[in-house]
């Protein structure tokens, strides 16, 4: 009797073990996150080391989540649109990866987050500036950081028009990015009381901007906002200082990196723009990440770098808090989730549209004088805060799917 | 639209126009000469903005030395070019050399991005070149002046080279017909080799007086590369006095254009080239040989 008992309980026993062990989920497949980014194209030089800030904040992370080590893969789109959805496809499909993040240029970007919709995936963007993204064009799945074309343009645009003048005359880059700019600086400047001159529209890539610099000049205002980039913002630059117009007015730019100065010598001199951080900045673990990046690269991190570091070590976070990396779970865990760290102190992912806002700094170009330490070539003139540097998100445009 | 603006606008014409002018004047007489359009011109062009920048960032910080050493520098990597590079495909179609020199400034071009990186490097007026000058009319910023100076004296100098020398008498006879020089006994590899030098130094030389006043980056000869060629299709292929004509008329076009119509500044030129084809097929001192 007793050993028949005996035999009932081992099959019993040995039976649940069976099925604990058929039904138990297979095993985890570990997390991987991509980065997507400009490695060879025009904006290589500032966003191809974005894949190395990743990769340091997943290091610093512990190289784990949920126990489990966490995959790291890396595309270079070219800055080219088609491009970037080809490969956000692959990466999405063929790769499997759980999250994508960066990928400048707008359309690139724009073309990235339909994607992550299409597949349910999480997109979160750093490089690229359109307000689409957060605004007409939000999804669930796409989370935008750092910055937005209307932080860049409203944050110093209210501080030009209350520090520095309230005339100004505006050259434009012809294309979408310069005409978005273009508004949000007059609209900032409208608020503030103040006029606007006259505008230049200037096609992409113009290399003589000396008429364009003598129109400006003779309209004699106390601000010159140049809303472009890259080679165009340097050669720009360059004429306006042959035409001696820094010694009339001040010149403002709509983006602008420690890259960009150190390429272009004192062009840049005198000159403000937004900023979404500094690398002299005293945020929770910004001193340790500079250090960290000069050991390995010989120079300072630019803010895109930083704001990629930022956003894979909040997005790690998030896995961690969902206890999953399943993405609906995760993007709960981030929306209108509050932190503070290297980037944002404090800084908030807004639930309603998707845009992680911090404070926007006002940089001003050092006089090559100045220049103590190599790099250190910014100085923070003014801080304002995410309530004034980003649009309301009643505002945006932005409805946001509730899908469960 | 005061007339101060004017003036003062084709006087940038003028001064893009020189740049068309050193840069187009290398194109014409290699393409006569060896029969192809070269493509690593505007690499040529990039290559002298940066020499002068190593020069006086790394060597002595003096423009001057830069202006004279530079296109002494690229002219003999013209030739090297020349005797190591194009000198083994004569003999095939002149297709593959072309091939060959649109090879060689991408290879140039990412040699520049590799050592250099790609955002470009620092490049100021020199100090005694800053600041303006009273024109009595307008006010002008003195290194352009100076830029229209250079130019035009080197125009002189080429042309006076190729028309009262013997050795340019052999590049325009080269020019017109390479088999007959041959022909006629006189050693054309060696010729060839001055003529890539030389277009190379005038690239070279455009490329210092360009530095100041451009952004210095790996990329910046591409975008003149192709308007010298609607220069050079203009003027004629081939032709020198075509060149200097031609690329007057082009930076006067473009400057004119931007005061008129600035949304399409940059594209009234192919304009202008595909009507100036239309009455003229041949350019403007073009000759027949090349085109029928």
């Amino acid at each position: 009797m007793e050993r028949k008992c005996y035999a009932i309980l081992t099959i019993c026993l040995l039976s649940i073990a069976f099925f604990l062990l058929v039904n138990a989920p297979a095993v985890a497949e570990p997390l991987k996150i991509s980065v997507l980014t400009d490695m060879s194209g025009p904006y290589a030089g500032i966003t191809g080391a974005n894949v190395e800030a990743a990769k340091m904040a997943i290091a610093d992370f512990g190289g784990k989540v949920l126990g489990e080590p966490v995959e790291f893969v890396y595309r270079d789109h070219m800055c080219k649109p088609d491009v970037a959805n080809q490969k956000a496809k692959e990466l999405y499909e063929k790769e499997q990866v759980d999250v994508i993040f960066d990928c400048p240029n707008s359309a690139a970007g724009l073309a990235v987050a339909n994607q992550a919709k299409i597949h349910k995936k999480l997109f979160i963007n750093v490089g690229s500036g359109t307000t689409r993204l957060t605004g007409p064009d939000c999804n669930r799945y796409t989370f935008k950081w750092a910055y937005n074309d209307y932080m860049l343009a409203t944050a110093v645009g209210l501080w030009a028009a209350e520090n520095l003048g309230k005339k100004w005359y505006t050259i434009t880059a012809d294309y979408a990015w310069g005409h978005d700019l273009l508004h949000h600086f007059s609209e900032a400047l409208k608020a503030k009381g103040g006029t606007l001159l006259g505008n230049e529209m200037v096609a992409l890539g113009t290399s003589d901007f000396s008429p364009y610099i003598i129109k400006a000049m003779n309209a004699k205002p106390d601000v010159l906002v140049l809303l472009n980039a890259g080679k165009d913002a340097v050669n720009s630059t360059k004429q306006a200082n042959e035409f001696g117009l820094k010694n009339k007015l001040k010149i403002i730019h709509a983006l602008m990196f420690i890259e960009d100065i150190k390429a272009s010598g004192d062009v840049f001199a005198g000159d403000y723009v937004t900023g979404a951080w500094y690398w002299k900045s005293d945020n929770p673990g910004s001193k340790e990440f500079v250090e960290k990046w000069k050991k390995q690269f010989n120079k300072p991190p630019n803010w895109m770098n930083a704001a990629t570091y930022s956003a894979v070590t909040q997005y790690l976070k998030a896995v961690e808090r969902a206890k999953t990396k399943d993405a609906l779970p995760v993007v709960k865990a981030l929306e209108g989730h509050e932190f503070r760290d290297l980037l944002a102190n404090p800084g908030k992912i807004r639930a309603e549209d998707h845009m992680e806002v911090g404070n926007a700094y006002i940089l001003k170009a050092k006089q090559p004088g100045e220049i103590k330490e190599d790099w250190d070539f910014f100085e923070v003139v003014g801080i304002i805060p995410p309530g004034k540097a980003y649009q309301d998100p009643k505002e945006t445009g932005c409805k946001m799917e509730k899908t469960e | 639209m005061n007339l101060q603006f004017v003036l003062m606008q084709l006087f940038n014409g003028l001064i893009l126009g020189s740049l068309y002018v050193l840069l187009a004047l290398g194109l014409s007489i290699i393409f006569g000469m060896l029969g192809i359009i070269n493509f690593a011109h505007g690499a040529f062009f990039m290559l002298g903005a940066y020499a002068a920048y190593t020069i006086t960032a790394y060597v002595i910080p003096d423009f001057w030395l830069a202006l004279v050493c530079v296109p002494v520098l690229m002219a003999i990597f013209g030739a090297f070019c020349e005797m190591v590079l194009f000198r083994r495909l004569y003999e095939l179609p002149s297709l593959y050399i072309m091939l060959l020199t649109f090879g060689l400034m991408l290879v140039l071009q990412d040699a520049v991005r590799l050592l250099f990186g790609s955002m470009g490097v620092p490049f100021s007026t020199p100090k005694s070149l800053t600041g303006m000058v009273n024109l009595g009319f307008m006010y002008y910023p003195s290194y352009r002046l100076f830029l229209i100076v250079v130019t035009s004296l080197t125009a002189c100098a080429v042309w006076l080279f190729l028309s009262k020398t013997k050795l340019g008498c052999i590049i325009r006879a080269g020019t017109d017909n390479p088999k007959m020089l041959e022909a006629l006994g006189i050693d054309i590899s060696k010729t060839m080799t001055l003529v890539v030098g030389l277009g190379a130094g005038l690239a070279g030389l455009a490329g210092v007086l360009a530095a100041p006043i451009q952004n210095v980056r790996p990329l910046m000869g591409m975008d003149l590369l192709v308007d010298c060629f609607v220069v050079v299709v203009i003027g004629g292929m081939g032709s020198l006095g075509g060149s200097v004509v031609g690329g007057l008329i082009v930076g006067q076009i473009i400057a004119i254009g931007v005061m008129v119509w600035p949304p399409m500044a940059n594209t009234l030129i192919y304009f202008f080239m595909a009507a100036f084809l239309l009455v003229r097929p041949r350019g403007l001192f073009g000759r027949e040989a090349f085109h029928e």
